[in-house]
């Protein structure tokens, strides 16, 4: 209860950080954000890798998260 | 895999893929999985989407239960599954349903596998909203899955569950015109049974209880028109006192407007559970117990060369490719498990996308 307490803090003090603190960043204008729509700025550029590389890591390493990404579970680990 | 967070290219598209994924390694487990995927839009802001992995391995598990080797007594690789035929089959579809109106996305959706000796359940729900004109992009994910083991070699174990809460949080923030970087914080919570029904239960015992937090930080890097890059880190840690740091980094080139490579390279480093000892020095009195290797402190390293084709700029098709070779360090746990000091892979991935 305590842990999903200080997650639920820390999510609402992001959303506070940057919808106030945002603003004073350099703001990119719609009409520059070309680059970001080029599939070499793509956080997963192959997206069949990001899946099967996930997969292997989880299985053959002790580490996981930090993918912001929903994997399933199996027998393999 | 389901991402939770897209960036800042959005927009709902009907579309279908078919792949192909492989890996090898030098303990002849040998992976081949065919995956197939359709999304299909049901309104401006709706879309529906399923997902097939199918995994046909060799190797993939201890088949008759022994215990890995202790002195001159039988060892793992002896009793392992051989390559000749597949031993299991996974099958694990996933289904899901996207929201998107521009500024705020949502999908929510299920998973189901199924192989011989496992059967996994999941939910898993995501929000992303973008804010200050898409500068800013707030992202949470939520996943619980039910797993249930059923392990062929008649053990009995003193719980057959595995049950995994996940929960991330993220923020996408563009810096520039050509940098971006994504914050992600992850935590996750396991209980049930923790290890493998494979290991024997003398020498292997966990908590049944594990929490984990990660946090990642990623960016892409612009160079210029043919050129991007973009790096990672990733902190982990964990109440069994496992910590790790994972390294990455690729560059992407565009060799014309058909055709881009690149290449990429990953390290990862972790150290051992609090609960891991060398292997020969356990004693009864110990609680917990592992002679695996992913316990143990090891690192890794990957290399690997990514290829994408698209026929034209309208085509509907575009053809990924990818081949990364993976490596451990030297670890007498691995040795003792597999009698090699290290697993050395090679890993493929094929797909084919069609939008229509």
């Amino acid at each position: 209860m305590k842990v999903t307490f200080s997650i639920q803090l820390l999510f609402l003090s992001l959303i506070f950080l940057f919808n106030g603190c945002s603003d004073k960043l350099t703001r990119v204008m719609p009409y520059e954000k070309e680059h970001f729509a080029d599939v070499k700025m793509s956080l997963s550029p192959l997206a069949e890798r990001a899946e099967h590389e996930g997969h292997i890591f989880l299985i053959r390493e002790a580490s996981a998260g930090g993918d912001s990404a929903y994997q399933g579970g199996c027998g393999c680990r | 895999m389901v991402p939770f967070l897209k960036t800042y290219a959005s927009g709902l598209k009907d579309s279908a893929s078919f792949g192909l994924d492989t890996y090898s390694d030098n303990n002849d487990v040998q992976v081949y999985s065919p995956t197939f995927e359709l999304m299909k839009t049901v309104s401006k802001n709706w879309l529906v989407g399923v997902k097939l992995r199918v995994d046909a391995i060799a190797a993939a598990s201890i088949r008759f239960g022994y215990s890995p080797k202790v002195g001159n007594s039988i060892n793992a690789q002896a009793t392992a599954s051989k390559k000749s035929t597949f031993q299991d089959m996974r099958y694990a579809p996933t289904f899901f349903v996207t929201y998107d109106d521009g500024e705020n996305a949502a999908t929510v959706g299920g998973y189901y596998s199924t192989e011989l000796d496992y059967v996994g359940k999941a939910l898993f729900a995501s929000y992303t909203k973008q804010l200050n004109q898409g500068n800013t992009v707030l992202g949470i994910g939520l996943s619980q899955s039910a797993d249930k083991w059923s392990p062929n070699n008649g053990r009995v174990l003193p719980r057959d569950n595995r049950d995994e809460r996940k929960v991330d949080l993220s923020v996408n923030q563009l810096i520039s015109t050509t940098l971006s970087l994504q914050f992600v914080y992850s935590y996750m919570n396991s209980q049930g049974f923790l290890s493998s029904p494979y290991i024997n239960n003398i020498t292997e015992n966990y908590p049944s209880t594990r929490t984990g937090h990660a946090f990642a930080v990623k960016g892409l890097k612009f160079i210029d028109d043919d050129n991007s890059m973009n790096f990672s880190y990733r902190y982990y840690t964990d109440d069994w006192g496992i910590k790790s740091h994972t390294f990455g980094t690729e560059w992407l080139h565009d060799v014309n407007n058909n055709l881009m490579i690149g290449l990429r390279g990953r390290y990862y480093t972790q150290t051992a559970a609090n609960f891991t000892k060398p292997i020969a020095s356990y004693t009864a009195t110990d609680t917990y117990k592992a002679s695996e290797y992913r316990m143990s402190a090891f690192n890794s390293y990957d290399i690997g060369i990514p290829i994408t084709y698209k026929p034209s700029e309208y085509s509907p098709y575009k053809f990924s490719f990818s081949v990364d070779y993976y490596r451990t360090s030297d670890n007498a746990f691995i040795e003792n498990w597999f009698g090699n000091k290290h697993i050395q892979a090679v890993y493929t991935t094929f797909r084919v996308d069609y939008d229509f």
